[in-house]
């Protein structure tokens, strides 16, 4: 793979302009964890958003010299920028071939790759992480608040791989997070990453639950659900979980070949589970976001409009695919994000996400097919597995 | 808002199906209606043209035949004619095309149409055109004679419009009546085809029905896959799929699926004189149906070592491309492709703002875009007009670098000198390359061309022999 080698910072030695770097990275970390700390229930007001994101933008481009000459040869000066808006974005499909650290590259603690399915190996995007504490203060109120909004803690049952499984997965990484801070006894990850679900030990553990009366936290994506039920289905397996119970799922069914819609899924998982749809979460997140979005049901109650919030850390816009300009209110368009707890990375993503704006959220409306190869000439599908057979 | 247009043509006489009618608008102007066939409707239909191929087809010669069509495929050229008029009318809203385009496509897919091109078609795939009519002395004795099936199904997929009446006409010189199913895209010349066939010739229109339905539809797709003796499908692996489940264990499939294309530019063809002329063809090839043929290109490998450096030869063909969509304007790209554009547009600047050699240049309404890639691999583009243009050290490192795609892969153009052509030819042929043309050739093949490896009626007709 090309360019892999993030350029180094000038002058960069303990002394030099990395320890400045270095220093700047810290003051602004310890700000914004302060932040998150006091949750998503304390809005962050336009003003001081603009000017965390601006002081978040120029130690970007000053630590991060690829963002950087990306952005002066747009012609945007960071002295010149006023607000959020104005700050270049940088394409998800960026994280597959550029590195983008905002500070010293030796500094990195993890590396996230996406899931790979659509692209092989070599199109994975990569996150390069600085700070994995700045990440988990962000994800754990944002997940507390709308899957746990009545606080406590609960037994979380992971359809997905273990951090230690797959330590390059940001959902794991995540998972992993949660289930640390919130996850009561008898929590735990079902999924091998050769193996797949485990599902025997799965179903023996929710059953224990259903016995036992106590509620379950179950967590995974659109596809382990699709496997998990199809298995039920032929196990003739059924579940009531106790009251109290959700579901958060994730993902989609990119690059799967079996797929399902969203509405038949959850009517799936509601029926199979003995748990309602409006128990059912859908977690909106990227490996390229330190920050998620969540369908605010356990927090509003069911019957609102089906859409997803983001943290006050995070804001989101919905811009024309052709001119990248915001749309008209209502119309369809590009998310574009910015995520104060990219400091490390870059926060301005643009992202392929297909949405409308809706009140405090968005609502998704697909993806667009994106920086893959589509139309009639080829679609993507086939040349993976033209990639594969050959 | 004009009146929609009728997106069918049954022949007069036979079966009437037209039930009640859907719509579907393409445009803010332009809009189909269509039939909803039954499974019934599309038995009767079929039936009914299997009885005419036997009056009115099987008795004539496959000459004759050509000759018929040959006269209503020229109407299309003729611009005194209502028909062009009518066809360059729809033909751009219908298939997402500016007029231009629209008018350049028709000009270049019609002159398939001709009785001479069909003829020659006819000619070039049986040596004995004879066999077609009666059967004729095989070389190695007895007699044999050659026939398409009593009733072929057609199904578009509407990236290059025009393709369908190409099928139909294949059908009919060997034979077969035909059933056509367009896609969105591909709609408006069968039909147009269909209704000027039955001014010229109604007898022989009986033999051919086009009818546009959503392509998944239950009723009466699943009829028509059941009854065709043949079926010719344009269209992606998945689609191909399940057209291949749906049809009778016994019935012969001809499958043109998606590949792709890419160019070679040798360094002959980089000489102070002749850069400029390679560029402007390469647009040309890029830009012609707005990059959604086949056989447009998605990537230009250029050659070092000539006058013009491969990253100089790359602006010289976005200073084409930027031209061009002057003449040639390009339609709006849609939402999903606007999107990759702006995803690999930025990737790419991004790439350069790290250091790496990578230049992007392209239109301010993404129009069009070259991005020069110095890293050696072949890489679908998202189409849009998009391509990238990568150094290559010498003609001979090609074939291992596009070898990853080489089951998806089809034509090739080459500007080398001949027998670096020839050479390279070679290489490519053994990974799957199934077309080695020039960059002025690349979009139009002949009329005779192995499509995918197999000729144009060859696979449409059964042999059959008589002994002694």
């Amino acid at each position: 793979m090309r360019g892999k080698e993030p350029l180094a910072v000038k002058g960069s030695g303990p002394s030099g302009e990395a320890a400045t770097h270095h220093r700047d990275f810290l003051a602004l970390t310890h700000e914004l964890v302060s932040l998150f700390r006091r949750g998503v229930d304390s809005p962050i007001p336009c003003r001081h958003f603009d000017d965390l994101a601006l002081r978040a933008f120029a130690y970007q481009v000053r630590s991060n010299p690829s963002y950087g000459n990306f952005v002066s040869a747009r012609g945007v000066s960071p002295a010149e920028v006023e607000g959020w808006r104005e700050v270049p974005p940088v394409p998800t499909a960026a994280f597959k071939e550029v590195v983008l650290v905002s500070g010293d590259p030796s500094a990195v603690q993890k590396v996230f790759r996406t899931s790979g399915t659509t692209a092989g190996e070599a199109g994975r995007g990569q996150h390069h992480v600085l700070d994995l504490d700045l990440y988990r203060e962000s994800l754990l109120p944002n997940f507390e608040a709308h899957l746990l909004p009545e606080g406590g803690s609960m037994a979380i049952v992971a359809l997905v791989p273990s951090p230690e499984a797959m330590p390059d997965s940001s959902l794991s990484h995540m998972t992993g997070e949660v289930m640390k801070r919130f996850g009561a006894t008898g929590s735990g990850f079902f999924v091998d990453r050769r193996q797949g679900i485990r599902f025997e030990a799965l179903w023996t553990t929710l059953h224990g639950f259903e016995q036992e009366g106590s509620p379950v936290l179950m967590v995974g994506t659109a596809f382990a659900f699709v496997h998990w039920m199809d298995e039920m289905d032929r196990r003739r397996w059924t579940i009531e979980l106790p009251p109290g119970s959700r579901i958060m799922e994730t993902g989609g069914f990119k690059g799967r070949s079996r797929t399902m819609g969203e509405e038949e899924l959850y009517r799936g998982l509601a029926g199979r589970h003995g748990i309602s749809v409006d128990r059912i979460v859908n977690e909106y997140g990227m490996t390229e976001l330190l920050s998620q979005f969540y369908e605010p049901i356990l927090r509003s109650g069911g019957g609102a409009t089906r859409r997803h919030v983001p943290p006050p850390w995070v804001r989101t816009r919905v811009l024309d695919p052709m001119t990248l300009e915001p749309v008209e209110e209502g119309e369809v368009g590009v998310l574009q994000h910015f995520d104060l707890a990219n400091l490390g990375s870059v926060c301005a993503i643009l992202t392929e996400d297909l949405g409308v704006a809706v009140g405090d959220g968005f609502r998704l409306v697909g993806r667009a097919q994106g920086a893959e190869p589509r139309g009639c000439s080829l679609a993507m599908d086939e040349f993976l597995t033209a990639v594969r057979d050959s | 808002m004009t009146e929609p247009f009728s997106a069918w043509w049954f022949p007069t006489g036979g079966p009437d199906p037209v039930g009640p009618l859907a719509e579907r608008a393409l445009t803010a102007t332009f809009s189909l209606r269509y039939p909803t066939l039954s499974s019934a409707d599309f038995l009767a239909m079929s039936e009914a043209l299997r009885a005419a191929r036997e009056r009115v087809l099987l008795p004539r010669r496959a000459k004759d035949v050509a000759r018929v069509l040959g006269r209503v495929g020229s109407r299309f050229l003729d611009s005194g004619d209502p028909v062009r008029r009518e066809a360059l009318a729809v033909l751009g809203p219908s298939a997402v095309l500016s007029p231009q385009m629209a008018l350049e496509v028709l000009n270049g897919i019609a002159r398939d149409w001709t009785a001479e091109r069909i003829v020659d078609v006819i000619v070039a795939e049986f040596p004995d055109p004879g066999v077609l009519d009666e059967f004729r002395p095989h070389p190695s004795g007895g007699r044999v004679r050659a026939l398409g099936r009593p009733l072929s199904l057609h199904i578009g997929a509407g990236n290059v419009p025009g393709v369908l009446v190409t099928s139909l006409i294949r059908s009919l010189v060997v034979k077969s009546s035909a059933f056509l199913k367009p896609a969105l895209g591909d709609v408006v010349l069968p039909v147009l085809f269909l209704r000027s066939l039955a001014e010229e010739d109604p007898e022989l229109a009986h033999c051919a029905a086009v009818a546009y339905w959503p392509g998944g539809s239950h009723e009466p797709e699943t009829a028509a896959l059941r009854d065709a003796d043949l079926v010719v499908v344009y269209g992606g692996d998945a689609t191909v799929a399940s057209v291949r489940q749906g049809i009778g264990e016994r019935t012969p499939l001809v499958a043109y699926r998606h590949r792709m294309s890419f160019a070679v530019v040798g360094r002959e063809a980089l000489d102070q004189q002749s850069a400029a002329r390679t560029a402007r063809k390469a647009a040309r090839s890029i830009a012609l149906f707005d990059q959604r043929g086949c056989v447009s290109p998605h990537a230009f490998f250029v050659e070092e070592g000539g006058d013009v450096s491969p990253k100089e030869w790359a602006q010289e063909l976005a200073g084409c491309l930027r031209e061009l969509a002057q003449e040639l304007p390009a339609s709006s790209v849609g939402a999903s492709v606007a999107s990759a554009i702006h995803q690999l547009k930025g990737t790419a600047e991004l790439r350069a703002a790290s250091g790496e050699d990578v230049m992007v240049v392209g239109g301010p309404n993404l129009e069009w875009t070259v991005v020069y890639d110095p890293e050696l691999t072949l890489r679908p583009s998202c189409l849009g007009r998009f391509v990238r243009v990568s150094p290559v050290r010498d003609l001979e490192d090609i074939p291992a670098v596009v070898r990853p795609l080489g089951r998806v892969l089809q034509t090739v153009a080459v500007e080398a000198a001949g027998a670096r052509k020839e050479g390279l030819a070679e290489a490519l042929l053994k990974i799957g390359v199934s077309r080695v043309a020039s960059l002025a050739s690349m979009p139009w093949p002949p009329p005779w061309w192995h499509h995918d490896g197999a000729g144009p009626l060859q696979p449409l007709v059964s042999w059959i022999d008589l002994e002694g």
